[in-house]
């Protein structure tokens, strides 16, 4: 049993009831977790940027940082599992917070957010929960054997997704 | 509330910088310096030297013959990781502790500032006019000071100022302290600033990081760099505490710092990549 903590542009995946999957301090990043809940498997991943293409000649780094390389892993990692890709996976999603910004440039986060939903629907992967948008940094875990989703964020009391 | 202790008081009692350190972070706050005089400096001082080559010849280089002089230490790890080092050991206290006001865990300080300072210093290419890239990196290592001696003013009010961001009494996470403590912690920065005698760019660039278009035009550069270099590492989520990301961009930056969407893209992933390895790099003295 462990704490499996997973970095920026990092995911993982478990099927072992006492494994927990935890991503600190999400931003303006968003993290994504697909449960399998018949055959308890969990993932998780920390998706940084909407779109992998703007990387043009420079050629990938982690794909896992990109809502649109990153969810297809993610989705593929429960697939190698053994869980049937698709409609019965539980999905949620937190963080894409926002900076005040009135020019909006700096608005990766709602366009993390926006990424993440299309792929997701792209993938056949339909979005039960999600804990999105303002301006508090957020740590996301979940229970491999639950399911359960909890986040928590620097001086509130944690909450479940 | 009512503050007990003067914040004067409180800054007076901050411990000196050493000769060495203020020797150090002066010729850092200039313009332009040669790595020849940052070397000099740093050989005379024998601790300093010794966290280098350990940190030169840790598992995270493992460089084939060993490292024995600081010369051939920059050359093996660059520039940025010498200064990181050279600056984090000028005030370990103020880097390395937990803020338990900010409810920052030990060491998030410490990679908070170096987010900003590799952000700072990778923006420091977009600014219209030319602009340095080693002082953004310096400047960004130290802009958050002031959060030190605010830390311990804040601690126990964190419902309380929780309660003005989401009541919107508090637009951002300084108007929630000026609540507190009277002042915020870019003021008090700037007061630690000139009791350790830094530079007065640096002094500026930690002063104004937050509102940069209020500073003297011959700052605008370096201040609207690190301002864009914090803002890129709250994003990242790397060190913030209870403040998050409850702070506003300065909207003028577009007059000094001029980036696509796209390169911005770019810059994030960059900035991410290069702060987990100069991280590493760092504190390679530790993991040995
Ligand atoms: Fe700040
Ligand atoms: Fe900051």
């Amino acid at each position: 049993m462990g704490i499996n903590y997973i970095g920026i542009g990092d995911f993982a995946v478990s099927n072992k009831p006492d494994d927990i999957i935890k991503t600190m301090a999400l931003g303006s990043c968003v993290g994504i977790m697909l449960y399998d809940p018949k055959l308890k498997i969990a993932a998780m991943g920390h998706i940084a940027l909407p779109d992998s293409k703007v990387r043009g000649q420079r050629g990938m780094d982690k794909p896992g940082r990109y809502a649109d390389t990153g969810i297809p892993l993610l989705a593929k990692a429960m697939l190698n599992k053994g869980s049937k890709r698709g409609r019965s996976l539980i999905v949620k999603i937190a963080g894409g917070a926002q900076i005040n910004d009135p020019n909006d440039t700096f608005n990766i986060g709602k366009r993390n957010v926006l990424a993440v939903k299309k792929i997701l629907w792209k993938c056949s992967l339909i979005l039960k929960a999600e804990d999105t948008g303002g301006n508090i940094g957020r740590t996301m875990q979940v229970g491999v054997d639950t399911g359960e989703v909890t986040l928590s964020s620097p001086g509130r009391s944690k909450w479940k997704l | 509330m009512i503050v007990t202790k003067s914040i004067a008081d409180r800054v007076k009692e901050m411990p000196m910088l050493s000769v060495v350190s203020t020797r150090l972070l002066e010729l850092l706050g200039e313009d332009n310096y040669s790595i020849r005089d940052v070397v000099s400096i740093v050989e005379n001082d024998a601790i300093l030297t010794t966290k280098i080559l350990r940190a030169a010849n840790s598992v995270a280089y493992s460089p084939r013959v060993p490292i024995t002089s600081v010369t051939a230490a920059i050359n093996n790890m660059g520039e940025k990781v010498i200064m990181g080092i050279a600056i984090e050991s000028c005030a370990p206290k103020v880097f390395k502790d937990p803020l338990g006001g900010y409810m920052s865990e030990a060491g998030q300080m410490w990679d908070h500032s170096l987010c900003t300072a590799i952000g700072a210093r990778q923006l420091s290419s977009y600014t219209i006019k030319e602009s340095s890239s080693n002082l953004a990196f310096t400047a960004g290592l130290l802009h958050d000071i002031g959060k030190s001696v605010m830390s311990v003013i804040l601690e126990g009010n964190t419902e309380e100022m929780l309660g003005h961001i989401d009541n919107g009494e508090a637009v951002s996470f300084l108007d929630a302290e000026k609540k507190i403590a009277g002042m915020d912690h870019t003021e008090l920065g700037y007061e630690l600033a000139q009791h350790w005698k830094l530079p007065e760019q640096l002094a500026m660039a930690i002063r104004y990081h937050h509102h940069p278009q209020d500073v003297d035009d011959k700052y605008k550069d370096l201040v609207y760099t690190v301002h864009l270099g914090d803002i890129l590492a709250m994003m990242a989520g790397i060190g913030t505490g209870v403040d998050g990301l409850a702070y506003s961009i300065d909207r003028t930056y577009k007059d000094y710092i001029e980036i696509r969407e796209d390169e911005l893209a770019i810059a994030v992933a960059d900035i991410q990549e290069e702060f987990f390895k100069t991280k590493q790099a760092i504190l390679g003295e530790e993991t040995e």
